[in-house]
Order: C-alpha cells, then sequence, then structure tokens
C-alpha cells in the first residue's frame, strides 16, 4: 500500500522526501531497513526529529497490520450466516453426496474432478438446477469453456427436478462462454459492478446470484502451466485466491470442474483407483476447500437398470467436512 | 470503486512489475490519481499510463457475455435444410445457433444438401457466407439452385457470399479471421463450410498442429453461434482406415478390412450445439440418414440410434 493513502495520512513533507530516497510503499518503509537507517538517509532540511519518525513508522506498522479478529465473534458470525441461509437449499439431492462434504452452503469453493464421463457435469447441473427451482430469488452463473452447454440438455434434467419455481429456473441460470482466463476475469467484474450496484440501492427484490459453475477449469489454467517457468503457477494461484476473495466477500458457492490426467507409476496394491487423479498439479487442490473425486463403476449385469449408470463419489481433500467415520462413503445415482 | 487487483488486467508484465513496486494493488489506486501523476510517479511515458487507465475503465468486449438459458432455447425458428429425412432427424429443422455436421461417402449428396439449406435461408432474406474448399459447389451451382425457388430474381445472389480456398495457408489465415469477419458483418446468419476434411487430411498438419487449429475452429464458432447465433452447416468426407483381419488397426496384409469412418471426432465442435449426421448409402438409389449425435445425448451413454430411410431421386435426396 502507497504511503499517500494512508488515513489519517502522514505528514506531507516527510512522504515527499521518503519517495526521494526511493521509499514508496508501507513495506519498503517497515522491510528496507533499521528506522535510524532511514532516517540517516532523509535531508536534514526536513526538521524532523529521530523521535517524530520514529513515531511515524509505529504509526505505520499499526495501520498497516492485518486487523485482529477474536475467535469467539468469528463463530458468532458464521453461526448467524448460517441461519441466513436456509441449509438446505445447496444441496445435490441425494442425501449420502451431501453429507460427504455437508452441503454446499456458501461460501465456499468446491472442486469436482474425474474422467470423462464420470458425471461432474451433471452433478453440478442438479445442484444448480435444485437450489434454481426451490429458491425464487437466486440466480446461477455458469462459465462454460468448452462450448458443452447445452440447453437441451438442461431442461430435460429440468423435467426431472420437481420444485415449485421452475419455470423461471432456467431464465435464471445465466451462461457465459469464455475461452481464456482473462474472459472469465471480466465476466466476474461485470458480476462483481453488478453487486456493488446491487448493495448501493437498498431494496432486495432482485435476483442475486449465489452460486458459481466454472465448467473445465482445466482448458483455462492449464494452458499457462509449463515445465519451464512458474509464471502460470503464479497466475493460476492468484485467479484462486481472488476467487475465494469473492466467494467469501460476495458469499457464493463456487464448484469448479476439473478434468484428470494420468498418474505414473501406478500402484496395483491400491485398494481404490489410482490410474488418474485430478489435473492441474498437486497444489490446486489446496486451493479449493475440498476435492471430490468422481468416477464410473460398471455395472454388473445382473443389476442393470434399464438407462442409468452407477456412479461413485469419493473426497480426495477437504477442510469443511466433518467426518464421523474414515473411508468414503459409497452411493448410486 | 473496484476491488479488482491490477494483476488481472492484461497489461505487458514490465508495466504490472513496475506498478506494484510503487504499490498500487488495486484498480481503485488507479482511478484515484491520473495519468500524468501515474506516468511521473512510476517514471515511464504518458501513453504508456494512458494505456493502463484504459485498460483499467473496463470491459473492453462490445458483445454481451452472459446470456440466460432460457435465451439460449429461445429461438424456435427452424430453417429447412431441404432434405425432409434430414429435417425429421433435426426434429423439424436447423435452428439458429447450431451446428450441422453431415458426413457421407463420396456421391452421396452432402453437398446438395448444404447448397439447398442456403435457398431456405436466402427466402428468410438471411446473409449466407458459403466457404467452399474443394470446388465440389461453385458459384454457378448456387445460382442454379436458388434460381429454382420462388424468387426468380437473382437479387438472392446478392445474400450469398462465396469464398474458394485451396491450400493450407488459406485455411489458416481462414480460421484465425474468422471472428474478426463475423464481428464485421454481424448480420450473417449462415456459414456452410463444405468439404471441410479436404484441407485436414493427415498428410497437411502434424497432429499438434491439426489439433491447434481445429481447436481454435471449435471456440470460434461456440463462441459466434452463442453471442450472434450463427447457424453453421459443415459437410466433411469419410477418412477409409485400415483394419487387419482381426479388427486391429494396422497397414494392410491382403484380406484385410478397410472402413469409412468420419473425419473429425465428436469433440472437434462444441457438443452442446452440434447434430451429427452420416449418410449411409444401401443401394443406388436409396439408403437411411443416421444421427450421430445431437446436443441433447448424455457423454458416454448408449443412445437409442436414430435413423431415417431416403431416397434420390434424379440426383436430390429426398
Amino acid at each position: 500500500m502507497r504511503l499517500q493513502q494512508f488515513s489519517p495520512p502522514l505528514r506531507n513533507e516527510l512522504v515527499q522526501c521518503l519517495q526521494e530516497i526511493g521509499i514508496k510503499t508501507d513495506a519498503d518503509l517497515l522491510l528496507s531497513g533499521d528506522h535510524t537507517t532511514i532516517f540517516s538517509r532523509l535531508p536534514p532540511e526536513l526538521g524532523i526529529s529521530l523521535l517524530d519518525f520514529r513515531r511515524a513508522v509505529e504509526e505505520v506498522a499499526e495501520l498497516a497490520s492485518a486487523v485482529a479478529m477474536h475467535g469467539d465473534k468469528l463463530l458468532e458470525m458464521e453461526n448467524r450466516q448460517h441461519e441466513d441461509i436456509f441449509a438446505d437449499d445447496m444441496l445435490v439431492g441425494i442425501p449420502e453426496v451431501d453429507a460427504l462434504l455437508g452441503g454446499f452452503r456458501p461460501p465456499r469453493i468446491v472442486e469436482v474432478s474425474g474422467d470423462k464421463g464420470s458425471g461432474k457435469t451433471a452433478l453440478a447441473l442438479q445442484l444448480a438446477l435444485r437450489h434454481l427451482s426451490r429458491i425464487d430469488d437466486s440466480s446461477v452463473l455458469w462459465v462454460d469453456s468448452s462450448g458443452d452447454f447445452s440447453p437441451e440438455r438442461v431442461s430435460a434434467m429440468l423435467a426431472q427436478i420437481s420444485g415449485e419455481y421452475s419455470e423461471s429456473a432456467l431464465e435464471r441460470l445465466q451462461v457465459s462462454f469464455a475461452s481464456d482466463i482473462e474472459a472469465v476475469h471480466e465476466v466476474l467484474e461485470t458480476l462483481r459492478q453488478s453487486f456493488a450496484a446491487r448493495s448501493s440501492t437498498s431494496y432486495t427484490a432482485s435476483v442475486t446470484t449465489r452460486c458459481i459453475v466454472i465448467d473445465a477449469i482445466t482448458s483455462l489454467l492449464g494452458a499457462m502451466l509449463s515445465a519451464t517457468s512458474s509464471q502460470g503457477h503464479a497466475s493460476m494461484t492468484t485467479f484462486m485466491r481472488q476467487l475465494r476473495a469473492f466467494a467469501d466477500s460476495f458469499s457464493l458457492a463456487i464448484i469448479v470442474i476439473n478434468a484428470s490426467t494420468k498418474i505414473l507409476p501406478r500402484n496395483p496394491d491400491a485398494v481404490f483407483e489410482t490410474c488418474r487423479k485430478p489435473a492441474l498439479g498437486p497444489s490446486f487442490t489446496f486451493m479449493t476447500d475440498a476435492t471430490l473425486w468422481l468416477s464410473r463403476r460398471p455395472t454388473e449385469e445382473s443389476e442393470a437398470v434399464e438407462e442409468s449408470t452407477m456412479h461413485v463419489a469419493e473426497v480426495l481433500r477437504s477442510r469443511i467436512s466433518v467426518c464421523p467415520a474414515p473411508g468414503p462413503p459409497r452411493c448410486d445415482t | 470503486m473496484s476491488d479488482r487487483p491490477l494483476s488481472t488486467l492484461s497489461l505487458a508484465p514490465n508495466m504490472l512489475s513496475a506498478l506494484a513496486r510503487a504499490g498500487y494493488e488495486t484498480v481503485k489506486d488507479i482511478q484515484d490519481s491520473t495519468p500524468e501523476q501515474l506516468s511521473k510517479d512510476l517514471n515511464i511515458p504518458l501513453p504508456a499510463s494512458q494505456a493502463v487507465f484504459s485498460a483499467a475503465a473496463g470491459p473492453s468486449r462490445a458483445l454481451p457475455m452472459t446470456q440466460s438459458a432460457a435465451a439460449m432455447m429461445g429461438t424456435t425458428k427452424q430453417y429447412s435444410t431441404g432434405c425432409q429425412p434430414l429435417d425429421r432427424l433435426l426434429g423439424g429443422g436447423l435452428k439458429r445457433g447450431f451446428i450441422l455436421e453431415i458426413n457421407g461417402p463420396p456421391g452421396s449428396g452432402k453437398e446438395q444438401i448444404a447448397a439447398s439449406a442456403v435457398k431456405s435461408f436466402v427466402e428468410c432474406n438471411e446473409q449466407v457466407l458459403f466457404v467452399d474448399m474443394q470446388n465440389m459447389v461453385p458459384p454457378a451451382t448456387i445460382k442454379r439452385i436458388l434460381m429454382n425457388g420462388p424468387r426468380a430474381e437473382t437479387d438472392g445472389m446478392d445474400l450469398v457470399s462465396y469464398l474458394s480456398f485451396h491450400s493450407t495457408v488459406e485455411i489458416v489465415a481462414f480460421i484465425r479471421s474468422l471472428t474478426a469477419y463475423l464481428e464485421a458483418n454481424p448480420s450473417t446468419a449462415l456459414l456452410v463450410l463444405n468439404s471441410l476434411a479436404f484441407p485436414f487430411q493427415p498428410h497437411t498438419f502434424t497432429l499438434k498442429s491439426r489439433f491447434a487449429i481445429l481447436d481454435k475452429l471449435k471456440q470460434t464458432l461456440a463462441r459466434t453461434c452463442a453471442s450472434m447465433g450463427l447457424t453453421v452447416i459443415i459437410t466433411s468426407q469419410l477418412t477409409t482406415k485400415m483394419l487387419e483381419g482381426n479388427g486391429q488397426p494396422g497397414s494392410a496384409p491382403p484380406g484385410s478390412k478397410s472402413i469409412m469412418v468420419p473425419s473429425f471426432a465428436h469433440n472437434n465442435f462444441p457438443t452442446g450445439r452440434t447434430y451429427r449426421v452420416i449418410i449411409v448409402p444401401q443401394t443406388r438409389t436409396t439408403g437411411v440418414m443416421r444421427l450421430l449425435s445431437a446436443p441433447t445425448h448424455v457423454p458416454n451413454r448408449a443412445q437409442p440410434l436414430r435413423e431415417e430411410p431416403y431416397q434420390k431421386v434424379r440426383g436430390v435426396i429426398s
């Protein structure tokens, strides 16, 4: 943060002299050296004493430090937020799957990963449509990066989900096509501006976005990752942190759909499927709150039901679920 | 006043590092000052600081990025392709914003279908861009088909723009400039890519460049179909694939089989908007048209087979 931007503002002449010797931000002032060394570099005609300068540096340190919060107050705030948002509006509809993560209540970012055809888009779509059918004044933003979004498929799925507000559900499902990460930034920026405009007017009758689904973030972020430079990884981390800040400030549930890549070498003694893993590297899972891995089980002939397939969802990593017993539960669709 | 971090704007890396060193982190910090002050602060020339301000000003795309799913389904007008079995497979006709890919062996009449679809668009007074990649449909053929319709004047030809390509370079240049062309001519309602498989034969592109150029085409199509409601008809030839006696792919010892398969895969076109159809001739004049995939199909699940029989009357499919 620049020194000019502090409020209450520092002395103007002091800030000017510091700029001239190359200290422009609070980090420069606090970290580039001991305050006596910096004081010795200031011109003598400034007329400030060492004591005053030290007090100014302490003031900057206090203003620049993070705001402290008490843990009990944080817990109280979180509980109050849970009361405001009904507990069952952001669920997939299958009790075991919802129990894996404790629902998809905002604010959280969940990564859904799996091979092709494992049901990732279907899961996110079911979550979004179920939410839209039950809650009247909420909308979902679907960011499509590969052009695979099909309104016909969506309306076929909507016909099977019964809800009070199903008729207007399709109007409240907003779809954006974004082929690269800058386009996603612009879509988020438009959303941020609409939130800001809504908060400035006081009535709340209009529709608010409560959920964002990013279909196939792999093609957006994976293009930048390379083995020789870490810049792509830095852009990926920055993007996910901004997404997190977005979710926290506007209370959104964000579902990020990720593809899968091969694992080498393979461990034949492993109990679960270990030939594929989520894409975008080992650190991507730490940028989201939880990672769900979906896979499709081949059905045996005896229990093959017409037009249905069996999928399994496992939690690979989560920091939001409270699970009483270890091991992923199985579920059917 | 926005909290958007400056690193998300598309600025040059040296500009971003200069801004970071001077302590500017969010768009709000920039908007509080002026270009002259910024250029003095960062020691950069004035045009560069004005560029930073214009990048921070907001989203630059003029086309709407977001639309509701209901709006995407909203178009009910269906254009006939001129071929009734195909119209039945499509559920009545081709709607705006959708892509139809027609595969078929040589002589099955797919280019004729593309040309007759042009006629139904011209009759509704819509502009068409016809791109021919193998000289199968010269402008005279299009004119003849249009003259047969109710609009016997040649005004119909004004609505059709015709392009013909022969070399790989032209194809790549076309695909890369397609977005700019469509933005300059937003009233184009139909794009016909005739004989698309011809420039993409295995010897012309390496696997990597084929993937890259087809991906670019897919992105362009997905974006323009969504934003402009562009309809696309693609005709493509089949590729021959050799199988050894036991069905494994390989080179051709005597007695082996060869089959003809569609040249493009399911995911070469945006799957949410594409109908893929193949013409399967069974006798000289009859056969079936089979639907390979449609927007309503769920991936990786067996779909019921949809076929429509057809007959060729005087060389035209009906």
